[in-house]
């Protein structure tokens, strides 16, 4: 069952209240509906994390290191619960045993986008928070959407833009940071796609480009928990390390590099297929990628 | 006076003898009347019999004519029976033996001469098992007729030249029966080399064509499926004896075989528009046709944009997916045609198809995507043994490697080691019901496709890691037995299984 913290229960998170002091009363959330773990704590050092709705396999993979690392050394990760960039956020901290915060933009019973049912249940048992400002079944509309990001960014010292085209709800989520007066991380990409032209924008106004999570933790004046060792394979097959040399560069397809080493497709087919099964690679879309 | 002259009817692919009756009475007033169940086209036979004998100059008799078709409870259709009846009347005026042992089947035209008529073949294959020696047919469809051997198969120019034959004044030699050049199978208009890149396709295609498998294409428009669709046709391997047989009866019972023409030795390719109707497309109608699945039969059905075909119609194909064959109820008759046909079928990602584009933006929603994709159903899905996506191909990626052969293979080179996969198979199979891997059932593959304890680890393995379901496991196995016969082996190896795994099932999901 939903509860709720209004703007005038000490509950009510100190770090939103601190955002938008500066700003008209009327624009915090009046009222907070919640289902799960509230206390202290959890709002103590919250990451906003938030990406494209059609994150590319490099956002996804960057937002898993990243995250893992953050949520593992404790902070918590707060996003809009939207599938793409929030749903990878969300799912590589729930993954490591870390606490996410999901604002919803609808009401607090009611779960959106539905496809994600299992991940809400998940957020929930591993110690996570579901927020919303909206109470009942409310349907998500555009302008919610604009108000969850708000929060998104109230919640937090600091916001890490994955992937996020030029006009897209995660740079919404960093202007609002930014009046608020937070941190703004930002993933830089590729100059060639379209969803690194918003990140980059972001790095050009003054964000940090991230390229390892210590970057974050350091911020937070966290020290990293464990230092990830360095993956590294050695197959004893030429061919294989031939292909996982060229991977390392970027993704390919099959046909790609079977044309680079001049093998038959069908000999290449059985080394990815050998290798897929090894845990050395992976293939999505047609395009292989190192794990 | 009371003449019978016999011929059959064709109710779907079965082929029943029919006697035409024909009394010419002197008593009551002259007129012409058909009566067994003759439908329109038949009754309108009427006309051009009676036209056709007054065109070869001969009185048409002024007495009351009734013709019979026995049995009377059997429904006939088509224009086939203008020549018995014509012939009947004829040999009552011109008083001439209708020959023993001779079934006789032809349109007629106003100046006499004789049509091209669906369902030669049929008869023949008819008078063959039933000890009939004489065949009259119109001399176009006599040569599809004379593929069946032992008979004497006459080729009926036109009223006045078989009247005279049957007088004993000329002789009709019996034609020899001539094969037809097939060059290609039906649907080729590329050739494999014509096709840059797609190096992991083409070679899909090769082990599709090689084992009859069932094979779907995911990709972004422009990437070039419908052009490897298209090639595949070209490297078909051709039917055999038994399948060539089996093809030309559906052929000639929907009409399908041209003037001249001769058995179908070519593997058909049959494309059929998104919009087809169901009927169009499984067969049906009141008197059931047979529909693209079983004109595809032994060969390939290709559906282009497999998620814009209406659900029910792609549930419909489930069952002949299975079972190679389809049978058609309905009220007056139940007609069993078979389909045994390969499915390729290619589909877009998402509603804008640029899904999985590499530069292009795809901008449908998650949801927009997912009930797309649901359109094609988890049990067709399963039913396919290849699943292969197919990215487009940048043009730049060739510069300078436009001379190397190896990866630009002639259609015909592909064709020959599809061929003698195809023969290792059909050797393998020798006294079985089958003749292509994706054709064995679970008994087959117990006893063909033993697995070693390190083959059988991969595969295990992969079902894990990948989820297969316990259908795509199967399926896995019957597609690296094709790759050991492209191969040339007769134990499936590591190297097969893992190739075989390449095409494996992907919920086709995007980022």
């Amino acid at each position: 069952m939903a509860e709720a913290v209004e703007t005038t229960d000490n509950k009510y998170p100190k770090v939103l209240k601190e955002s938008l002091k500066n700003l008209i009363a009327s624009q915090g959330p009046k009222k907070l509906y919640y289902k799960g773990n509230w206390s202290e704590e959890i709002f103590e050092n919250c990451l906003a994390v938030v990406g494209s709705r059609h994150l590319t396999y490099y956002g996804r993979k960057a937002t898993e290191q990243l995250v893992t690392e953050c949520a593992a050394a404790g902070l918590t990760i707060v996003s809009g619960f939207m599938y793409g960039g929030d749903e990878a956020a969300h799912s590589a901290t729930v993954k490591c045993g870390g606490k996410t915060i999901a604002v919803m933009p609808c009401g607090i019973d009611l779960i959106h986008p539905g496809t994600q049912k299992k991940l809400y249940q998940e957020i929930l048992e591993k110690g996570g928070l579901i927020i919303s400002e909206y109470e009942g079944v409310t349907q998500p509309q555009t302008f919610t959407y604009v108000q969850r990001d708000r929060i998104v960014a109230g919640l937090c010292k600091a916001v890490l833009v994955t992937e996020a085209a030029l006009e897209s709800g995660s740079l919404i989520t960093a202007s609002y940071a930014k009046k608020y007066g937070k941190k703004i991380f930002a993933l830089p990409g590729p100059i060639t796609s379209e969803l690194s032209k918003g990140t980059i924008k972001l790095i050009k106004e003054g964000a940090y480009p991230v390229t390892e999570a210590k970057e974050i933790l350091d911020f937070y004046k966290i020290t990293p928990t464990h230092k990830k060792a360095n993956k590294s394979f050695i197959t004893g097959n030429t061919l294989e390390d031939k292909i996982i040399e060229q991977l390392k560069r970027e993704p390919l397809k099959a046909d790609q590099l079977a044309r680079m080493f001049a093998v038959p497709v069908a000999k290449l087919g059985t080394s990815l297929s050998l290798m897929q099964l090894k845990g050395f690679i992976n293939c999505e879309n047609g395009k292989y990628y190192i794990n | 006076m009371l003449i019978k002259v016999p011929s059959v009817v064709n109710l779907g692919l079965e082929t029943i003898k029919v006697d035409i009756e024909i009394n010419l009475a002197n008593k009551g007033l002259p007129g012409f009347e058909i009566v067994g169940l003759a439908g329109k086209a038949v009754d309108e036979s009427k006309e051009r019999v009676r036209t056709a004998i007054v065109s070869s100059e001969v009185d048409f008799p002024q007495k009351k004519i009734t013709v019979n078709m026995a049995p009377a409870d059997v429904p006939k259709e088509g224009s086939m029976y203008d020549l018995p009846i014509a012939l009947g009347i004829l040999s009552s005026v011109l008083d001439f033996p209708i020959p023993q042992k001779s079934l006789f089947l032809g349109e007629l035209s106003f100046d006499g001469s004789l049509r091209h008529t669906k369902g030669a073949f049929l008869m023949a294959l008819f008078a063959k098992e039933n000890g009939f020696v004489n065949l009259y047919v119109p001399k176009d469809s006599a040569n599809e007729a004379a593929a069946i051997k032992g008979l004497k198969v006459f080729p009926v120019e036109n009223l006045e030249q078989i009247c005279n034959h049957l007088l004993g004044k000329i002789d009709i030699y019996p034609i020899t029966y001539k094969q037809g050049k097939e060059e290609k199978t039906s649907g080729v208009e590329f050739d494999m080399k014509e096709v840059l890149g797609q190096e992991q396709a083409k070679r899909a295609m090769e082990i599709a064509a090689s084992g009859g498998h069932n094979i779907i294409m995911v990709g972004s428009p422009g990437s070039g499926k419908t052009m490897l669709a298209r090639a595949l046709a070209g490297i078909l391997p051709p039917l055999n004896e038994a399948e060539s047989l089996e093809v030309t009866k559906i052929y000639s019972a929907s009409g399908g075989i041209p003037p001249g023409g001769s058995l179908i030795t070519m593997r058909q390719f049959r494309a059929p528009h998104h919009t087809a109707s169901l009927a169009g497309l499984v067969g049906g109608g009141s008197k059931p046709q047979p529909g693209e699945i079983s004109l595809a039969h032994r060969g390939v059905l290709f559906l282009d944009e497999f998620n814009e075909f209406p659900r029910t119609i792609v549930e419909a194909l489930r069952q002949p997916l299975e079972d190679g064959h389809l049978t058609i109820s309905r009220s007056k008759q139940r007609i069993t045609y078979p389909a045994d046909f390969m499915l390729v079928a290619s589909a877009n990602p998402c509603p804008c198809g640029y899904a999985m584009h590499p530069k292009k933006s795809c901008n449908c929603s998650q949801n927009q995507i997912q009930k797309y994709q649901k359109r094609i159903s988890g049990p067709i899905l399963d039913r396919i043994d290849l699943h292969i996506s197919v990215m487009p191909v940048d043009a730049t990626e060739f510069e300078g490697n436009q001379e190397k052969s190896e990866f630009l293979e002639a259609s015909e080179k592909i064709r020959q080691r599809v061929i003698q996969a195809r023969q290792r198979q059909e050797a393998r199979f020798a006294g079985e019901q089958i003749c292509a891997n994706s054709q064995m059932k679970n008994s087959h593959i117990k006893k063909y496709c033993k697995l070693a304890n390190d083959v059988e680890e991969i595969l295990r393995q992969a079902s894990l890691k990948f989820q297969l379901s316990a259908r795509s496991y199967m399926k896995m196995i019957k597609v690296a037995r094709t790759i050991a016969d492209l191969d040339g082996a007769d134990e499936i190896a590591i190297s097969h299984m893992a190739e075989a795994l390449q095409y494996k099932p992907k919920n086709f999901e995007t980022a």
